[in-house]
């Protein structure tokens, strides 16, 4: 089939006398121009982009085309831009959609005026046989603006390719010459001064192995502190649930640093900011729950028996009321003095240039001998634990294994680009594995317990209440239903993870003895 | 992909101007749409204003689709492609009684189709010989246009009959009203009593309209010449249910 064609327009191009030469060959049809903006979205950590998809709207369709393609791959009739996947209507796009922006808020990155004029191309029996069209796009705002682009498309019919080259040869002989330009929506995101994939929350962090392992901590320190400080600053808009998540990973991460990447800042230091960032992260726990509990509403429905679905209600209007509370009190948490000044404290510490003699231990150790050490040790520990809960599983223990694991992602995580990516990314995926299935079990323990408890603050008077307190017993005894059979795969996800050719690649990336037998 | 026949064995019921308009708001509700005029009048052609020619000749919808690909052309509308008719096509039954798998015929041309677009409607002839039975086969979902008269619920119900004697799945089969006058008691009658025997009767009707017939002059779908109007509306309604109570409900 033939593609559609863009053509660059000079400045000096007359569309009337161009149209008018066409004319003498051909049966042209204007229609009137149309005047429409296109609008772009993507989430706030750009899902869509990095997977190379636009999603833009344009005279009340939505559209998703493939970064730098013409030709949409899907697209939906809309009436009111759509911002979280649940508000959008059953269809081919929402499939494709959801599991890229997942609970992320769309939100309009930049919007584009266009003026289009058709020009349709007749045969004998008026059919249309190409099309022909002009298109303005520019940049609104007020007062004249220069266009973005100015281009000529010809847009063949299907089945009338004959049509489709005579025109093209007619339009490359009025000097006309096809457009390279790139992709529209990084002209405007340009112009509109943004750039696309500016934000993302994924650890990634060029070090040097060689470099002091005090300066590289400060570094991967300085990345999460910009995590932090980009989602602090839109918090208050309460986009969708991940600006306040992407938060909070960024403080936990930071935390872990400071205790993981041991001796390489005086302890007085780093237990000062432990200290901190713990405050700092229990500001928005009772937020965070809820948040996690409102967005497991739909899951949480389709456990119970179809009678029961709609009893539970009372329990989310509950939690939703909690929910504006809570948040409400996260925003003056992030507005006290005490909070600006831990951040103003921790930028100037990060910003301090490393001392020359270095009074700890490790702050002048190469980086990838502290990364190897520190990895390896911890490694080495979740094997020895993991161990023992085969033996013996305690839901304690299982959670304690939970905590070192996430401890060992973290590593590495902050260290990966000091190892050879393939690798490393295998071991990742493998830990991964491994963490989901103890993040599930921790996740039903504590939304056990926390329904068992958020049931006493409803009024159990009242008779749909008391129906409520029914569904969520159904739904308690199903949790601790799946608890179980979590649980019970706990042994084969472990036992491959701690399996002889992992514990190899481990040794060979991380410990030091075998580096040393190797060299 | 899913393929949807719009079939009657009575003619003059309507079924072109389902056909048409339901590909055209299936198109502009985001689906890629194919509509295949099987018809050798070709009537479903020429209101898109495509020459009724098929490059391959009648012999493309049995030696598989290669041929028959070629043929389709665009519409004047987005996301709408049409298969047009060729008069040849009037000997489409003795082709197909020719070949072994006699009855697959259609289905084995339409599956290259299937990666092109989500939605096929067939606009059918008159038939109830095999090509009826290459129909049944390939369409997932049958839809048959019916006036509320007497003569016109006697052939739906010995379209029934045939599909059970044939062993067709008579349960992908849904009539829905066609050509109705509200204002002739005996219409209104029929139609509640089909409506209470028959319980895949679409709960939407095509009433019987001047603006219809005004397809054949300006040579396009009604909902894009006269958008308001209530034939218009009509044939939207008519594709909400097809969507609804069928498409979606069945996935």
């Amino acid at each position: 089939m033939i593609q559609n064609l863009k053509f660059h327009l000079p400045d000096d191009h007359d569309e009337k006398q161009f149209i008018r030469q066409l004319a003498d060959q051909y049966v042209i049809k204007k229609a009137p121009a149309v005047a429409d903006k296109i609008a772009f979205y993507d989430t706030f950590d750009w899902r869509l982009f990095q997977k190379s998809l636009v999603l833009y709207s344009s005279d009340n369709r939505l559209y998703l085309r493939k970064l730098s393609k013409n030709e949409p791959l899907e697209s939906i009739e809309f009436s009111k831009a759509p911002v979280f996947i649940w508000d959008f209507v059953d269809s081919h796009l929402k499939t494709k959609l959801a599991p890229i922006i997942k609970m992320r808020a769309l939100l309009k990155l930049v919007e584009v005026s266009s003026r289009t004029t058709p020009y349709r191309i007749l045969d004998a029996a008026e059919k249309t046989v190409a099309r022909l069209v002009y298109e303005a796009l520019y940049l609104p705002r007020k007062g004249s603006t220069p266009a973005l682009a100015n281009h000529l498309w010809l847009k063949p019919v299907r089945g009338y390719p004959k049509y489709a080259r005579q025109l093209a040869k007619s339009i490359k002989a009025a000097g006309l010459t096809v457009s390279t330009e790139k992709e529209l929506l990084i002209k405007a995101l340009a112009s509109a001064g943004k750039q696309p994939g500016s934000y993302s929350a994924k650890v990634n962090i060029q070090l040097d192995p060689a470099m002091r392992s005090d300066q590289a901590a400060k570094e991967v320190l300085h990345f999460l502190l910009d995590v932090m400080r980009t989602n602090e600053a839109i918090f208050d808009k309460d986009l969708d649930t991940e600006v306040l998540h992407d938060f909070r990973v960024a403080i936990r991460r930071t935390r872990s640093a400071l205790a993981q990447i041991k001796n390489v800042f005086p302890a007085r230091t780093t237990n000062r900011f432990k200290k901190d960032f713990k405050y700092v992260g229990q500001l928005s726990n009772a937020l965070r729950d809820l948040d996690v509990y409102l967005l497991s509403q739909d899951a949480y429905k389709t456990m119970l028996p179809h009678d029961l679905r709609d009893d539970i209600d009372p329990l989310f209007r509950h939690l939703h009321q909690k929910r504006t509370k809570a948040f409400q009190q996260v925003r003056r948490g992030l507005k006290t003095k005490k909070y600006a000044k831990i951040i103003k404290d921790w930028e100037a510490f990060l910003n301090q240039p490393p001392p020359d003699s270095a009074a700890v231990e490790n702050a002048t150790l190469p980086v990838v001998v502290l990364a190897r050490q520190r990895i390896y040790k911890r490694y080495r520990a979740i094997v020895k634990t993991g161990n023992k809960i085969l033996a013996n599983t305690e839901d304690e223990m299982l959670h304690a294994l939970r905590i070192e694991c996430k401890k060992l992602r973290y590593l590495m995580e902050f260290f990966a680009t000091l190892f050879p990516r393939k690798k490393i990314n295998v071991l990742i995926g493998q830990l991964k594995k491994l963490q989901d299935n103890l993040g599930d079990f921790n996740d039903l323990c504590v939304q056990q317990d926390y329904l068992l408890d958020i049931s006493t603050e409803l009024p159990a008077d009242q008779e749909n209440i008391k129906r409520a307190l029914v569904a969520i017993g159904s739904l308690v005894q199903t949790l601790n239903h799946n608890k179980q059979s979590v649980k019970k795969a706990f042994a084969s996800i472990f036992t491959q993870f701690a399996a002889p050719e992992n514990q190899q690649l481990f040794k060979e990336l991380f410990s030091p003895k075998a580096r040393k037998s190797n060299s | 992909m899913t393929t949807l026949a719009i079939f009657s064995n009575k003619g003059g019921v309507g079924k072109t101007a389902a056909a048409v308009n339901l590909s055209y708001l299936a198109a502009r509700a985001g689906a890629k749409t194919l509509i295949c005029d099987l018809d050798p009048q070709g009537s479903a052609t020429y209101y898109f204003r495509v020459k009724p020619k098929l490059k391959s000749g009648p012999k493309g919808f049995v030696k598989g689709a290669k041929g028959v690909y070629k043929s389709v052309k665009g519409t004047d509308f987005d996301n709408l492609d049409i298969l047009p008719a060729d008069f040849s096509l009037r000997k489409l039954d003795i082709l197909y009684s020719k070949f072994g798998n006699s009855k697959k015929q259609l289905k084995l041309m339409l599956y290259p189709f299937a990666c092109e677009y989500r939605l096929i409607i067939l606009d059918c002839p008159v038939t109830i010989g095999i090509l009826a039975e290459n129909i049944l086969t390939a369409a997932d979902y049958i839809l048959v246009p019916m006036i509320p008269t007497t003569l016109s619920v006697r052939t739906f119900n010995q379209l029934l009959a045939f599909a059970k004697k044939k062993r067709y799945d008579a349960a992908k089969i849904y009539p829905f009203f066609s050509m109705v006058d509200r204002h002739k008691k005996m219409h209104r009658e029929l139609m509640l009593n089909v409506l209470k025997g028959f319980r895949r009767v679409l709960p939407s009707f095509i009433p019987y309209l001047a603006q219809i017939e005004k397809m054949g002059i300006h040579r396009a779908p009604v909902p894009a010449f006269a958008p308001k109007s209530v034939a218009s509306k009509s044939y939207q309604n008519l594709w909400d249910k097809v969507e609804h109570n069928i498409l979606s409900s069945h996935g």
